[in-house]
């Protein structure tokens, strides 16, 4: 699974890259995590709100830490 | 959401841009109320959309017309000037530096200008000292910004009520942080 967290450097962007690495190995999911920190890359995927999240190329999300509920349902689907 | 690359961002400097507004450019100004109502760039043609409202306002703006995004110092606008590109706006451009470097032109503004000394900017920019106020005490980049805005003889950090937008330990931490 290909995930990208979209955000430039902020606490927020920090703990969503922290938050999903935890549930990934608690889940024991492969993920394969990247940071994305250009703001023209970022606005490439049309997301004002930072964090964003983009899983296998779609974001999922935009704006604020995602819950953990949020990224179980994520890496279940 | 469509993932596009989106080419690099136009950026023009503050003499560009006014050359610009008389060519019949749209100046979009992504600041907060706030910081508007406290200092604005005195042009003609420019609108106010907060980057808060960005994302539920941009369609607002007009396609036919050359866009010049501005802010503080130019790193919001440039958010915002690849959004429009995202939207697919073709005629946009970021004024590299914003309002900041747009005063150091000397060019004409509204409202209470931030008025720091070049002289006195070694007192207010320096290591700290007792000169070093609230808002000399915040992140180097931030009181570098500050201090280079101009070449008034009012000094940055000194408690003179002059100052009060500026840097002076009454104008709080808020004001101080939109300053510097």
């Amino acid at each position: 699974m290909d995930i990208k967290v979209l955000g430039t450097g902020c606490a927020n962007c920090k703990n969503t890259i922290a938050l999903i690495d935890q549930v990934a190995q608690a889940k024991g999911v492969a993920v394969q995590l990247e940071k994305v920190e250009d703001i023209r890359a970022i606005m490439g995927y049309g997301v004002m709100s930072t964090p964003g999240v983009v899983i296998n190329g779609k974001v999922v999300h935009a704006g604020g830490v995602p819950s953990r509920d949020k990224i179980e349902q994520w890496l279940s689907a | 959401m469509t993932v596009k690359t989106l080419a690099e961002a136009q950026e023009v400097c503050p003499t560009t841009t006014r050359r610009l507004l008389t060519e019949g450019a749209l100046l979009v100004d992504v600041r907060e109320p706030n910081e508007v109502a406290t200092l604005a760039l005195d042009v003609g043609s420019v609108v106010n959309i907060p980057l808060s409202q960005f994302e539920q306002r941009w369609s607002e703006l007009p396609r036919d017309r050359e866009l010049v995004l501005v802010c503080e110092t130019g790193a919001r606008s440039l958010k915002a000037t690849y959004f429009l590109q995202y939207q697919g706006f073709e005629r946009v451009a970021n004024m590299g530096g914003g309002l900041v470097k747009w005063m150091t032109k000397g060019f004409p503004v509204k409202g209470q200008r931030h008025e720091p000394a070049a002289a006195s900017s070694s007192s207010c920019c320096g290591s700290a000292d007792a000169a070093s106020a609230p808002c000399c005490d915040s992140a180097a980049a931030n009181t570098a910004s500050c201090c280079a805005t101009s070449s008034s003889a009012a000094p940055c950090c000194a408690t003179s009520e002059a100052d009060v937008p500026c840097c002076t330990p009454a104008a709080g931490g808020a004001s101080a942080q939109a300053c510097c």
